[in-house]
């Protein structure tokens, strides 16, 4: 992690700050200059939904170094409610519940940290609702 | 316009090369070159390279092999575009020579892979994909290619033996390949029971780490394979963004646009070599150039279509998985062995007959893409 940047982009990465088209309404995470549809760089800042359900997931055994000791890593494929997609690390798993379409939620997680003593970096991550873990 | 031809090419065997550095592997793959085609003279240096900064702390490398060589004074650049480094260095190289403005081009991909330990490695392969909005979240390279490789078989109702049979194909026709990393047969079995390391992709059914550099001396005088067409495209960057995630626009149009550049038919191309980095990328490669129909690639590996005695051979001296995927060179490789496929120099892994050849290499997630049609003009 470059410490500028994430704070730089501490919006995208607690609050998911995306983008929304003012021309034709398409919104975006991460954010964009311009329209991926209508071509428009009349684009606003919008907070994404936090809410969305699982397309698919991986088990990762061997992350990027500064993710070692989250060991295996769960990262999850996931459909926000307003259809965009994003990649996100998945908190609290049990893997009975990583069903396709369960429903996920957003929370704020740690990420990574530089050692006992340095910045401690956290940002989102998303876990299967509690109502579809108990059903 | 000029037309491109290779004059000759330099190939290190990939693998663990601990007592060479990145002036060496590529001074071994340009000195290969430059010693079978006597009285060229490079009049541009182009290397094609992912990540000599992060690996090694060393950059501009253009430069650094002029001087290496004993030719400082020369044009010479790096251009770099992840695991596709290699195809967009010859893509270059052959535009260089295309304008008019040079004549003799050496173009080298390398990559030194080894030295940065396989925790450094992963960080280094993950820069492919968005510093800010991909690799921070915990995705590494393969993770995204494990959700892809899941989207994909889910879509289609692929099974993993049917995916296992990439793998299997590569390390076939790596068994008699000099320049291969891995020269040994595997069976789907063993892929199925190797060590997962983002589910489904397990560790025979992904590419190795290696050493490696590869040379291609491309010429306006004339040689014995001429490059007909050179196209590079590219995909939406965040792979997650893509309103159809198993749509590789940036093969697709490449191909698309090579194949009629080069005035031919699909039908017409004898061999390829594809960017079979994992089994889902070598499916959705030929699917997207019209090779297979959607979702039934992996079927055709498995009935023996791309085998080396089969309709259309791929990874002939063993592909990404066998021969080994040095990333940034990966593209030379597969370029300078199409003309070792088309200049009859391919030894025991000749492909009888075959005029016409395409390349296919991909950066990051079909972000970017080279691909090159080559055709024998013996």
């Amino acid at each position: 992690m470059i410490p500028i940047s994430y704070w730089r982009n501490r919006r995208s990465y607690t609050a998911l700050m995306g983008s929304r088209c003012r021309a034709c309404g398409a919104e975006y995470f991460p954010p964009v200059r311009v329209c991926r549809k209508c071509k428009s760089r009349d684009i606003e800042p919008r907070e994404m939904p936090r809410k969305g359900t699982l397309i698919t997931y991986t088990k990762l055994t061997e992350p990027a170094e500064e993710f070692g000791k989250q060991t295996p890593v769960y990262l999850g494929l996931i459909e926000l409610s307003n259809g965009v997609k994003l990649v996100s690390t998945l908190a609290d798993v049990s893997e009975s519940e990583l069903n396709e379409g369960a429903p996920v939620s957003m929370v704020i997680r740690r990420w990574t940290e530089e050692g006992p003593t340095g910045i401690i970096y956290y940002g989102y991550k998303f876990k299967v609702d509690a109502a579809y873990s108990m059903s | 316009m000029n037309r491109v031809f290779i004059r000759s090419v330099g190939l290190v065997p990939v693998g663990e090369h601990w007592e060479k550095g990145l002036a060496d592997l590529m001074y071994e793959a340009a000195s290969n070159a430059l010693l079978a085609a006597p009285g060229i003279k490079p009049d541009k240096i182009i290397v094609g390279n992912m990540f000599s900064g992060y690996a090694e702390h060393q950059e501009q490398l253009g430069s650094l092999l002029a001087s290496t060589l004993g030719m400082a004074g020369v044009s010479a650049i790096k251009v770099e575009a992840a695991c596709g480094s290699g195809g967009v260095a010859v893509h270059e190289g052959y535009l260089s020579i295309k304008s008019g403005e040079y004549e003799n081009v050496l173009v080298v991909g390398v990559e030194k892979m080894k030295d940065m330990g396989t925790g450094k490695a992963t960080k280094a392969l993950s820069m492919a994909e968005s510093a800010e909005y991909t690799q921070v979240a915990g995705a590494s390279f393969i993770s995204l290619n494990a959700l892809l490789s899941k989207v994909y078989m889910a879509h289609y109702g692929r099974k993993d033996e049917e995916m296992a049979s990439f793998p299997v194909i590569a390390h076939r026709n790596g068994v008699t390949a000099a320049h291969a990393q891995f020269r040994k047969e595997i069976t789907v079995k063993d892929v199925l029971s190797s060590a997962i390391i983002a589910d489904p992709i397990r560790l025979l059914s992904s590419p190795p780490a290696g050493d490696g550099a590869a040379a291609v001396l491309l010429s306006s005088k004339g040689g014995e394979v001429e490059v007909l067409a050179s196209e590079v495209a590219t995909n939406q960057f965040i792979f997650q963004e893509r309103e159809n995630l198993l749509d590789f626009m940036a093969s697709r149009i490449a191909s698309s646009r090579a194949v009629a550049k080069a005035g031919i038919g699909v039908s017409m191309i004898d061999f390829m070599e594809v960017h079979d980095a994992f089994p889902v990328v070598a499916a959705l490669a030929l699917e997207s150039i019209g090779i297979s129909k959607p979702g039934m690639a992996p079927i055709d590996a498995m009935n023996g279509r791309f085998n080396c005695d089969g309709e259309l051979p791929i990874g002939t001296f063993g592909g990404l998985k066998a021969r080994g995927h040095p990333v940034g060179a990966t593209g030379a490789y597969q370029v300078a062995e199409a003309y070792l496929q088309l200049s009859g120099g391919a030894g025991k892994n000749q492909i009888g007959g075959a005029k016409i050849g395409l390349t296919h290499n991909v950066g990051g997630i079909d972000s970017t893409c080279a691909v090159h049609v080559l055709r024998s003009a013996i």
